[in-house]
């Protein structure tokens, strides 16, 4: 009942007109990132970070999650229409969607996207509200040593998952961690890593380094080949909705996306992608027809669509419950947060009440508007996309230099973020994955702050560690973690001899 | 491929023991009992030092060829230059010249030499990106560099 109270509060501020404004110009903005190819939700949210630095930070965070699943509906466009992913969520997308499209059917498979993007993100909120407090109220009795745990829980889960290289993953997450300690010592005021350079005295900021990796790295991946997409249908998108007979299976393929995204969103380190494509999989699994997959099936559409869009709302629980960012672009609003003057974690729900259930219920306005603004607007998406990449790839490097440079008025920053931009191309190149070290970027300095106030708490003593019931157990799932990804990692001779060697 | 990981894990190798290096210059031990500013940056240090020594080991025993299209083309190349130095020149022209001016060579730049674009087409984006985003920045209140021109 106090949670609705609370929700009741929430939407007495999320409906103003004020905030209603920002949800909507937010869904607008992030379809049109979306849409874009080469700039992720990613890059794009922290992107437009700066237009936000003016407003409230209620109003301000209610335009950047708008932008965040605006981002993710975006990718949908371009994967059903030119068969060019936004982002790598949508690339399941493009199986059955760019297929549909060239059976002149890209109206309904962009339909189906938005009602079951709609669906999943509704349920997903739903689940927010109810697990929120609960969680908040659990994460409570987490002091330091807890705290740094749990971090390493979260880190290991996204090195786990983040690709085929436990050894690039972990390597990555180190990275940002050392990107993170560049600045002054927070407990004891020494400089660290600055080498003289006064700027650095501030730190590494996520967002240039962000609109590097994501942004400036894309385009110089991008710039390699030329990118020339075909529009399927010329973009002419008439009906929206799927025939009779296909609703049943569209009904139950929403369900099992929505169900899917939102476990998923819970566990820190996954990806909008691991659940659209866990999603296309189960989907091919139970189908009567699994060989008709990626001829043009609605329900290969629908599935990965709801599950994207349900995982990037549940994805915020973890976020506001216990200040663990799942996913880059999450982290991105953690940081987005913390700039605001808010710190993510269960202390938010009493200090901020107001504004924490206030973002809750304009996630739900949020699906509404992108719902109401996306099937009418599909016609004018498609347009967008007629205009040459090549363009686009400049002003789109304008909003990144904006965007590096607004954050601090320092043309240090941009610097920053060519240089990361440069080693994004070489990273993504080498297949090295990049969400660990954003995540590591942010996490670092409470991570560092965190183990240094368990050991000054014990005086020095590791033990502190094992020793706290909560600690222990969430220490004990991070071994696992990492002990299962190791053995994955294993060639799979080696360990057929280990099996051989046990009988 | 594995001789290009190889280099790779090799730099890693030299910036994991850079990173000890630096690491060896701070404090270990802070003054309340706990760990000092170098104790975290000193065992990353040597995390990548393990890691890049494990995967040096891991790439002399296996051969992969480079994989197709690993290489860029020469104009691949070309572009990615021609994208580096407009970046180059717009961080070094930023604060003498503003936001506007600045800006405005530098769509001019990569729209003429990677979009191809008209020269119409070309002026149309370039003054928009520049004095009309300037405009737009200033009205949200956020500032843009100005330069010696005072534009």
């Amino acid at each position: 009942m106090e949670t609705f109270q609370h929700l009741a509060n929430g939407f007495v501020v999320a409906l103003s007109l004020k905030n209603l404004l920002f949800a909507t110009i937010g869904c607008i903005l992030g379809t049109l990132i979306g849409v874009l190819p080469g700039l992720g939700p990613a890059a794009g949210t922290a992107l437009l970070i700066p237009i936000t630095f003016k407003l409230e930070p209620t109003s301000a965070i209610i335009m950047l999650a708008a932008i965040y699943y605006g981002a993710m509906y975006g990718g949908t466009i371009t994967s059903v229409l030119i068969n060019v992913p936004g982002e790598a969520a949508s690339v399941v997308t493009c199986l059955d969607g760019y297929e549909m499209a060239k059976q002149g059917r890209a109206g309904p498979a962009l339909g189906i996207a938005a009602i079951g993007s709609f669906v999943g993100g509704s349920v997903a909120t739903l689940g927010l509200v109810l697990m929120a407090l609960p969680l908040a109220r659990f994460a409570l009795k987490f002091g330091p040593t807890e705290y740094f745990s749990l971090l390493l829980v979260g880190l290991s889960l996204v090195m786990a998952l983040a690709g085929k290289s436990l050894p690039k993953a972990l390597m990555m997450g180190v990275i940002g961690l050392v990107f993170s300690l560049v600045g002054v010592d927070p407990v004891e005021g020494a400089p660290r890593f600055t080498f003289g350079i006064t700027p650095l005295l501030d730190g590494i900021r996520f967002v240039p380094v962000v609109m590097g990796f994501f942004g400036i790295g894309e385009i110089l991946l991008n710039a390699e080949k030329s990118l020339a997409g075909v529009m399927a249908g010329e973009g002419k998108v008439t009906s929206f909705l799927p025939k009779r007979e296909e609703w049943p299976i569209c009904v139950s393929s929403i369900l099992r996306g929505t169900g899917l995204g939102f476990f998923l969103g819970l566990i820190p380190g996954t990806n909008s992608a691991v659940a659209s494509f866990m999603s296309y999989a189960i989907e091919k699994k139970v189908s009567r027809h699994p060989e008709k997959f990626g001829t043009g099936l609605i329900e290969g559409v629908a599935a990965p669509e709801t599950a994207n869009n349900a995982y990037a709302n549940a994805a915020l629980i973890p976020l506001f419950t216990l200040g663990l960012p799942g996913s880059p672009t999450i982290a991105i609003l953690m940081g987005a947060l913390i700039m605001n003057g808010l710190t993510p974690g269960p202390l938010l729900f009493q200090q901020h009440a107001t504004f924490v259930w206030a973002v809750i219920a304009s996630l739900y306005i949020g699906n509404v508007i992108l719902l109401i603004l996306n099937l009418p607007l599909v016609g004018w998406w498609a347009k967008l996309l007629k205009i040459p990449y090549q363009t686009l790839v400049v002003i789109i490097l304008v909003f990144c230099i904006i965007g590096a440079y607004s954050l601090n008025n320092s043309v240090f920053d941009i610097g920053v973020m060519v240089l990361c931009g440069i080693l994004g191309y070489v990273f993504k190149k080498l297949d090295f994955p990049l969400a660990p070290a954003i995540l590591t970027l942010i996490l670092g300095p409470l991570m560092e702050r965190s183990l240094r106030e368990s050991l000054s708490l014990s005086q020095g003593d590791f033990s502190i560690f094992v020793t706290r019931p909560i600690s222990l157990g969430l220490l004990v799932i991070t071994a696992i973690i990492f002990a299962t990804s190791a053995w994955q990692a294993l060639p799979s001779a080696v360990r057929e001899e280990s099996k051989e060697a046990q009988v | 491929m594995s001789r290009v990981n190889r280099i790779v894990w090799g730099v890693f190798l030299l910036f994991g023991g850079f990173v000890i290096y630096e690491s060896l210059q701070l404090s270990y031990y802070g003054t309340d009992f706990g760990p000092g500013p170098g104790f975290f940056s000193f065992w990353l240090g040597v995390l990548v030092i393990v890691l890049s020594v494990v995967e040096i080991g891991r790439t002399l025993r296996v051969s992969d060829p480079v994989p197709e299209g690993f290489i860029p083309t020469r104009q691949g190349v070309k572009r990615i230059l021609s994208l580096l130095g407009a970046l180059a020149a717009c961080i070094f022209l930023m604060n003498p010249l503003g936001y506007a001016l600045t800006t405005l060579a530098f769509c001019i730049f990569l729209l003429r030499t990677l979009a191809g674009q008209s020269w119409w087409l070309t002026l149309l984006i370039s003054l928009g990106s520049s004095f009309g985003l300037l405009h737009v920045f200033r009205t949200l209140q956020v500032f843009l560099p100005t330069g010696w021109f005072g534009i």
